[in-house]
């Protein structure tokens, strides 16, 4: 007989110190490609902008990005080992976890005392220590020779400001952590019931005390013991909604800020800085037509913005279509140039054409009768030079709509009897419905929100749409009340919204083709 | 009605569709474009239909000229290989759409498209939309289409290609009868020579923007007028191989190397008279496997078809397919005897690829 084969059967499980070491390499690994991704951005990318003498701080702030992250995507990494047997031996899962995130946590902590980084960096101190009370910040301690105690504060003296701005404990703090060595700080304080004030210089202090590491430890913990248990199909959401928070913050922003008498960060407050002061006087205001001292009728405003807005949509469709047809359908000289001649006009950049666009529509303003329809100062004019702007990205668009219908349906309906402007109108316009709506929104979104045009081409006239008003209102109106300014804001986006909400699966469409075959 | 091509040619810039088509198309007759992709058989039906203006030459229906005419003026009716049915519209409005740009009065319409609706079988199904219907429905509405507005010319492209083989079968012999039923002039446009043979009164053979031939089905079976008729027509196709054809003491003798056919004087006399090589052409079923064949020959592949076998036998440097019956089991590499109905044999100039049986 010969040797009996040897069947690889399944690993035996390894043992939780080869696990451990396992969890502690792919740390070690972590922390090392994040140190190499810093000193790429600080080190090599960097100061390649500098040599070029571009100011950047992106690849300082992704520079320090990296370094906050460390730490966590080290947890992660070591945490990944534990999550296999997470829920087959939780006790195993926990132990080996904890073991490796606080092995790792010395080490990045060990690395920090020795650079002098994270919570053993150097800091801003006036070497004092204080406690909050209901006056201010009581004096509870002082290291003799500092900081504090040559400018002459004495323990006992209860701190209420710095210069003029009063403080508690957190603003004090925060002032601190800001000012750089020697800065000089004028503290207000109240001694034995009598007001004094003295000027402390900050002194940068590098004290390294242990007890600063604990905070950090407790976070390593209980972020590792989350991802240790973390269902993983969780975990794109996460990532993604930590990507969004701060979208969603300047939205719910708008919303709260147009209902409320004035907001600090997202907490509607009223006059006495309470919580509440909710209202509907920020949307009064515009159907009034009065806000902070400046008199308006939103009723003309609104009309211009409809206006441009469906004047543009109505061009844009009728002459994008029709020229997307003939693009896609018939052979004329030019046709080839005419295509490349759009593109190009696509990608040309508006604003330098304003001053031109300008002059024409001044002389075309003397011209009776038509000039009163689409010269300077008029909605009309706006409308078509934005229609002028739009019509190459739609003449493309419908162009490709065009191209994938097939031939033998434009035949078929000439055979049928179609002449060819009915199987244009009958037969292929219905194909490309969804690629005409998307561009109707498109077009209409840009003209409802068209800003620079109509601030260009109506200086000085009643003609003025709803983001050229609302300008106005941040200029003219002092001080400004961005809540007011908020919901004139929303106010905007209100048909913006039901467009969208009546539209989306026809927009979504716009990426799949649109046209669905028979065959 | 008739349709007369004289000398039609259309180019597209440089590139040639057809060139010099004559062709006429007796009233009522049902005749079939064959040939490979890019023959310009489909160039040919669309500048029937009017989507092509012909380049020279001149097209009449009768006595019309209809070279200018739009095709909403020709009344003809097509159906292509897409069906090309309007996936907004209900089957009722697609049958309806001919009907409705003529002006025809609602009821009329109604009453029509019921009628060619229960006709073709689709009358259940006339609320629906095209993308709820399987290929074969699609392909009936499409020819209720093309029926409805009761056309003088009825053209074809390519309509069955995309169904799959049982159905175009059922739908070959349907749209054959309902041809003769209407006595309409048809047209109809294929690769498949098969549906060609089949559906065709007669069959215009194209290729590379030339007529090759237009004969009755049977005529280009048994007396092709070019090598490329006799190569196209038929499956499995004709073998075609080099001989030179002499005269001896009144009889006629084809050789090749290994290969020794006498023939009979009548098919003989013309290509012995010719100077030089000559292609043979014979047809699988006209070589026969038997004990006192007279060419040897070894069988390289047996491809069994169900009813017979298709076999590859190599005799020499020259390779023949035969149909042989399942009744005896021939495998590769077995020796065999053919024997050859040189009777059915063709002879074609190698130079102009004519027959040199059959003048044209």
């Amino acid at each position: 007989m010969s040797a009996p084969a040897k069947i690889k059967t399944d690993a035996p499980p390894a043992s939780i110190a080869e696990d451990f070491a396992e969890a502690l390499r792919l740390g070690a690994f972590s922390i090392i490609a994040l140190l190499l991704a810093a000193l790429l951005f600080s080190g090599v990318i960097g100061p390649l902008f500098a040599l070029g003498s571009v100011e950047e701080t992106v690849t300082d702030v992704l520079s320090r990005l990296a370094l906050v992250a460390l730490p966590f995507v080290a947890y992660i990494a070591a945490a990944s080992v534990a999550r296999r047997c997470a829920w087959t031996d939780t006790p195993r899962a926990l132990g080996l976890a904890f073991a490796s995130s606080l092995t790792l946590f010395l080490l990045i902590s060990a690395g920090h005392y020795a650079l002098d980084y994270g919570v053993f960096a150097p800091r801003p101190s006036l070497q004092m220590s204080l406690s909050q009370t209901a006056d201010g910040l009581r004096v509870d301690a002082l290291e003799p020779g500092g900081a504090a105690d040559s400018a002459g504060i004495h323990v006992g003296d209860v701190i209420t400001a710095i210069r003029r701005d009063p403080v508690d404990m957190a603003a004090f703090n925060l002032r601190l952590s800001q000012s750089e060595a020697d800065a000089p700080l004028r503290l207000r304080f109240l001694r034995a019931g009598e007001e004094m004030q003295q000027t402390a210089r900050v002194v940068i202090v590098s004290d390294k005390q242990l007890s600063a590491l604990l905070p950090g430890l407790a976070v390593a913990l209980v972020f590792t013991a989350v991802i240790v248990f973390l269902p993983g199909r969780w975990a794109p959401y996460i990532a993604l909604v930590g990507l969004l928070t701060p979208l969603l913050i300047g939205y719910i922003w708008v919303i709260i800020a147009t209902f409320s008498f004035r907001t600090e960060g997202l907490i509607p407050l009223d006059g006495q800085d309470n919580f509440g002061g909710l209202t509907l006087e920020n949307w009064e205001a515009i159907f009034v037509g009065n806000i902070a001292g400046l008199e308006f009728n939103i009723v003309p405003i609104l009309l211009t913005s409809l206006a441009i807005a469906i004047i543009m949509t109505l061009v844009v469709l009728l002459v994008s279509s029709m020229a997307g047809y003939a693009l896609s359908r018939m052979d004329f000289p030019g046709r080839r140039f005419f295509l490349s001649f759009t593109l190009i006009l696509h990608g040309f950049p508006a604003i330098t054409l304003l001053i031109p666009i300008f002059i024409v529509l001044l002389r075309l303003g003397n011209i009776p009768l038509i000039g009163d329809l689409i010269g300077f100062n008029t909605a009309g004019g706006i409308a078509l030079v934005m229609v002028a702007f739009q019509l190459p990205l739609g003449v493309w668009l419908m162009k490709g709509f065009f191209d994938n219908i097939p031939w033998d349906m434009e035949r078929s309906a000439l055979i049928d009897g179609a002449s060819r402007w009915r199987a244009y109108w009958q037969i292929l316009l219905p194909q490309i419905r969804p690629g005409l709506l998307a561009l109707g929104i498109f077009a209409f979104i840009g003209g409802w929100n068209a800003y620079i045009i109509p601030a260009t081409y109506s200086i000085g006239s009643g003609v003025s749409n709803l983001p050229v008003f609302l300008n106005e209102l941040i200029d003219e109106t002092a001080p400004v009340d961005w809540n007011q300014v908020a919901a004139v804001g929303l106010f905007q986006l209100i048909p913006i919204f039901i467009f969208f909400i009546f539209a989306q699966e026809y927009l979504l469409n716009i990426y799949a083709g649109g046209a669905k075959g028979s065959s | 009605m008739k349709v007369f091509i004289d000398q039609l040619t259309k180019k597209f810039g440089d590139v040639i569709g057809v060139e010099d088509l004559t062709l006429h198309i007796d009233d009522g007759e049902f005749v079939a474009f064959l040939g490979p992709s890019g023959c310009g058989k489909t160039t040919t039906l669309l500048t029937l239909a009017g989507i092509y203006k012909p380049t020279e030459g001149e097209i009449r229906f009768d006595e019309r000229v209809v070279n200018r005419v739009p095709p909403k003026d020709r009344n003809i009716g097509m159906v292509f290989q897409s069906y090309a049915l309007y996936p907004h519209m209900t089957v009722f409005q697609n049958i309806a759409y001919p009907l409705k740009l003529k002006k025809v009065a609602k009821a009329v319409q109604h009453e029509r498209v019921e009628q060619v609706a229960t006709t073709m079988g689709i009358g259940n199904l006339l609320d629906r939309r095209p993308g709820q219907l399987s290929g074969g429905q699609q392909q009936r509405v499409a020819l209720g289409r093309a029926l409805v507005k009761e056309p003088d010319i009825l053209l074809f492209d390519e309509p069955l290609s995309n169904l799959d083989a049982r159905l175009r079968l059922t739908m070959r012999g349907e749209i054959k009868h309902l041809q003769k039923d209407l006595g309409i002039t048809s047209i109809y446009v294929t690769h498949d020579q098969v549906e060609a043979m089949t559906m065709a009164d007669r069959i215009a053979v194209m290729n590379g923007g030339h007529l090759q031939a237009f004969d009755a089905p049977d005529e280009l079976y048994s007396r092709p007028k070019t090598q490329f008729v006799a190569g196209f027509v038929g499956n499995p196709p004709m073998n075609f191989l080099s001989v030179e054809v002499s005269q001896a003491e009144g009889r006629y003798v084809a050789q090749a190397a290994g290969l020794r056919l006498e023939i009979g004087r009548e098919r003989g006399e013309r290509p012995a008279s010719h100077a030089g090589a000559v292609v043979m052409g014979i047809r699988p079923e006209d070589i026969q496997i038997s004990e006192d064949g007279t060419v040897a020959g070894e069988i390289y592949i047996v491809e069994p078809l169900g009813r017979e076998d298709l076999i590859d036998v190599r005799v020499g440097r020259h390779s023949f397919l035969l149909l042989a019956s399942t009744e005896t089991q021939h495998h590769a590499g077995e020796r065999v005897k053919l024997s050859f109905d040189m009777e059915k044999a063709q002879f074609f100039d190698p130079q102009t690829e004519k027959s040199l049986l059959w003048r044209q």
